[in-house]
């Protein structure tokens, strides 16, 4: 007899339907797979024997195939040992009067009977849902994730047994009750902007970089706080909407980065290590594609620490996802698109010694050691950076009289403010933050005063600017406006613009 | 353009490896008459040269015309041109240097060499204001005189970018005109020979030594009338520069730095020692006994002059406490800071401080 159950591969971020086929025929015992299935599918077969008999099942002593259908994708992982057994025991008349059809079986076996969780369980519900799957079976380890689908019935399981009395109507397993997302209201990481004392220059350019989107290089002596600045920046941008969440989450769930929660509540903060390749960042994988930092970063920040030291390649990979906001990663395996919209949130010291600038100490490095040192950032890379700012040692004396600095929630609330003007201006078109304005939004929400129009002028002669930073540096003003509430971009707006542009010069 | 016999044969003699720059001048005082280098040169060789040396050089008076023209004609190829001792616009200013160069080879405009000239050196790392007030110094310099500097980084670049704009710039370099030291100025050495003038005593394809930088520096100083130092460490180079000027009789001028500064104790160190301390154009403009030339003063709003008078009172600040003083919030103070150092009165110099000019 022939049997039909249905589990799903995954392809980026993009499940793809797959018909696990069972035909048990009498002859000489033989176990048989076809339909490009790879080691780990191969290897199912023994998990499913141990199973099976563990939970008290029959393996079938007969002529065994076992087709995934369609044959021309390669099946990979453990996700499909749950469909095969399942298929197995409907072949072999073991779950006689059992309705499976139309259910989407998801899971890895242990030897015991148990069910393992599966990585990427997310994505594969999605797209699932959309080809019009409605009934599931998931590991109980993943009923969490699972339950912010909603509009489906979703069972988790955590042992064969319990799905094959399920499935024969003996105890049905009630399936997961549908989840609010509510974004995280106390940040993990303990990070907040509070904790920064002094720092005011950098402090707001951290402000308007959030506000508008931009990306943000911090320079600084080792030991100013730029790692810590760099951390607050996650506890001020907005709240996850649901949309962002699920998108984030899947990812997260490809990955296999998805923690306890069973989605992502708070925008992520990547800090891949200098030594990262190509692929670490931008994805890859010799067999499934796997998404890289910057696409984990998606919805949140990539922060590269010691800008400097990383290598050539990867940091010039990082510039068409910095302008498309996606990644698409060819392999042998195939071409798969990941989303990375990310901020970029970089770091760096002025000079080799770190002291280049510094009011007390003194720098001992050549000019043609400082100019290598900062050639190693390309300029088209500098230029994508519409914020560059310095961090510094300041004496806590100096600032005697400085209050209690301001927490992330006061300024987040003026972030907040600042993104509801834009996402008003921005009504009904593809740019939604001020940092990803065209020449064609330029024109028709940057127009410029008179004055301010001279300003950028001589700055552009004065700082032999180019004509990208320009147009950088009249969507900071944009954003400066913004948080001031002011329609109109200022001189004022543009001169402060102006002093974020450390590295023209450079 | 031509050259007469007398430089024809001061070019070849100095492209003689054979004879050291002593020699050469003593040859040369030996002539009488340089053009007759080339007819007897033996006989001058056997009044100069003690014992008498056989086969010292062993072309005859054929092959030392020819040997001039080539080299004639090598430097018109290149665009270079050579000012000898015989020449009319040979600097006269350079006869107080200690072995004077007989020839120098230059690239750009000639005519710069009649003009007043005074030199501008600094240290190649030094502190962001004074490098913003070295240029501003010899960008008004050039009103009156020719600025004069070498070609690295740092000091000779805060003068190089304040001159070349009114093309009123001279470079000596310590190498033959066609090497490139350092390599990355390519561009700016381009620059020069286009708008000012590059000059060396080297010929062509020399390449640097490290000897040539002090003999280097004679000439600087000999060149000019005076010499300001806007920067210079305990050790500096430019050191060298001060002191060949004080040798030949030329003012000095240095800028006084904090005290303390290990960028500007060699200025301080000059100053202390009798050199005029200078903060502007006009103080070098004063010791010449000219007019300076009058300055447009800049129209500033109420909340630069704020904010400049604050910089003014203490020096160098963070802008954090620029903005405590002035009573103003940091982001209005950055823009502020930024216009003025549009404006070049006030300089960043590094970790969100700022300077005024």
């Amino acid at each position: 007899m022939v049997s039909k159950v249905v589990c799903y591969a995954l392809n980026g971020l993009d499940g793809v339907p797959v018909e696990v086929e069972t035909d048990v025929n009498r002859g000489i015992p033989a176990y048989e797979m076809v339909g490009l299935p790879d080691t780990a599918v191969k290897e199912s077969k023994e998990r499913v024997r141990s199973a099976l008999k563990n939970s008290g099942l029959l393996f079938p002593m007969n002529k065994i195939t076992i087709n995934f259908a369609p044959a021309d994708i390669r099946k990979e992982g453990a996700s499909f040992d749950l469909a095969v057994a399942v298929s197995l025991l409907k072949a072999s008349e073991q779950l006689v009067g059992a309705d499976t059809d139309g259910i989407v079986f998801l899971g890895e076996l242990a030897l015991s009977g148990a069910i393992r969780p599966i990585a990427g369980l997310l994505p594969i519900l999605i797209s699932a849902k959309s080809h019009g799957f409605s009934r599931f079976i998931v590991p109980a380890e993943n009923a969490r994730e699972a339950s912010f689908l909603g509009g489906a019935e979703i069972c988790p399981a955590s042992t064969l047994s319990e799905v094959v009395r399920h499935l024969k109507g003996i105890s049905p397993i009630a399936p997961v009750a549908a989840q609010k997302f509510v974004p995280h209201p106390s940040r993990k990481g303990g990070a907040d902007l509070k904790y920064v004392k002094g720092q005011p220059v950098a402090r707001r350019a951290l402000e308007i970089a959030v506000a508008g989107g931009h990306n943000l290089l911090l320079v600084g002596p080792p030991g100013t706080g730029k790692t810590m600045l760099a951390r607050c920046l996650p506890t001020v941008m907005p709240d996850l909407t649901f949309e962002e969440a699920l998108e984030i989450t899947k990812i997260h769930s490809v990955a296999g980065t998805l923690g306890e929660e069973g989605i992502v509540t708070e925008r992520p903060f990547r800090t891949p290590h200098h030594t990262a390749t190509v692929v670490a960042l931008c994805g890859g994988g010799n067999r499934a594609v796997r998404p890289g930092e910057i696409s984990l970063a998606h919805g949140g920040v990539l922060f590269l620490d010691e800008l400097p030291e990383y290598h050539r390649s990867a940091l010039e990979a990082l510039r068409q996802p910095l302008e498309d906001g996606r990644i698409t990663v060819s392999r042998a395996s195939g071409t798969v698109s990941f989303p990375a919209r990310f901020m970029l949130c970089a770091s760096m010291n002025p000079c080799p010694c770190g002291n280049y600038g510094s009011a007390d100490r003194v720098c001992t490095c050549t000019p043609a050691e400082i100019r290598r040192y900062r050639r190693k950032i390309s300029g088209p890379l500098l230029d994508r950076i519409d914020l560059q700012v310095e961090v510094d040692n300041v004496a806590y004396d100096d600032l005697a009289s400085a209050a209690a600095s301001e927490s992330s929630a006061a300024v987040k609330e003026r972030v907040d403010m600042a993104r509801r003007i834009q996402r008003s201006r921005f009504e009904g078109s593809a740019v939604s933050v001020n940092a990803g304005m065209g020449e064609r939004e330029l024109e028709a929400f940057c127009p410029l005063g008179r004055e301010s129009d001279a300003i950028l002028r001589e700055a552009f002669e004065r700082m032999q600017l180019s004509a990208r930073a320009r147009s950088r540096i009249v969507k900071v003003a944009r954003t400066i406006a913004d948080l001031a509430a002011s329609e109109e971009i200022l001189p004022a707006h543009v001169f402060e613009a102006v002093s974020y542009r450390l590295y023209d010069k450079m | 353009m031509e050259y007469s016999a007398a430089e024809k044969a001061i070019i070849w003699l100095c492209s003689r490896p054979e004879f050291d720059s002593r020699t050469r001048a003593a040859l040369l005082r030996a002539s009488g008459d340089p053009a007759r280098i080339f007819s007897d040169f033996e006989k001058i060789c056997s009044q100069v040269i003690h014992p008498p040396q056989n086969g010292l050089y062993k072309g005859d008076r054929s092959s030392r015309g020819r040997e001039a023209e080539n080299l004639v004609a090598a430097l018109r190829e290149k665009g270079y041109f050579a000012v000898t001792a015989a020449s009319a616009d040979y600097p006269a200013a350079l006869g107080h240097v200690y072995d004077p160069p007989l020839v120098l080879y230059g690239a750009g405009n000639r005519a710069l060499l009649a003009e007043r000239k005074f030199c501008v050196v600094g240290s190649r790392v030094l502190p962001p204001w004074a490098e913003k007030t070295g240029r501003s110094i010899s960008e008004a310099l050039t009103q009156r005189f020719a600025v004069v500097t070498g070609f690295a980084d740092g000091g000779d670049s805060a003068a190089i970018a304040g001159a070349l704009p009114s093309g009123k710039l001279i470079c000596v370099l310590p190498n033959g005109l066609d090497v490139c030291y350092p390599a990355s100025h390519a561009q700016l050495r381009r620059d020069v020979a286009k708008k000012g003038l590059l000059l060396t005593e080297y010929p062509p394809a020399t390449g640097v030594q490290k000897y040539s930088f002090h003999a280097r520096n004679r000439l600087l100083a000999g060149l000019s009338e005076g010499v300001l130092v806007l920067a210079a460490g305990r050790k500096s180079g430019t050191l060298i520069t001060a002191d060949c000027a004080l040798e030949y009789g030329r003012e000095v001028f240095a800028l006084p730095h904090n005290v303390g500064a290990a960028q500007g104790v060699g200025c301080n160190e000059l100053i202390k020692k009798g050199a005029y301390l200078c903060t502007d154009a006009e103080d070098i403009f004063a010791a010449f006994g000219m007019q300076a030339p009058a300055r447009r003063a800049p129209v500033l709003s109420d909340g630069e002059t704020r904010v400049l008078s604050v910089l003014r009172e203490t020096g160098e600040l963070h802008a954090a406490v620029v903005a405590e003083r002035a009573g103003m919030s940091v982001c209005e103070v950055q823009a502020y800071l930024s216009s003025l150092e549009l404006k070049g009165l006030a300089v960043r110099s590094g970790g969100n401080r700022y300077a005024p000019l």
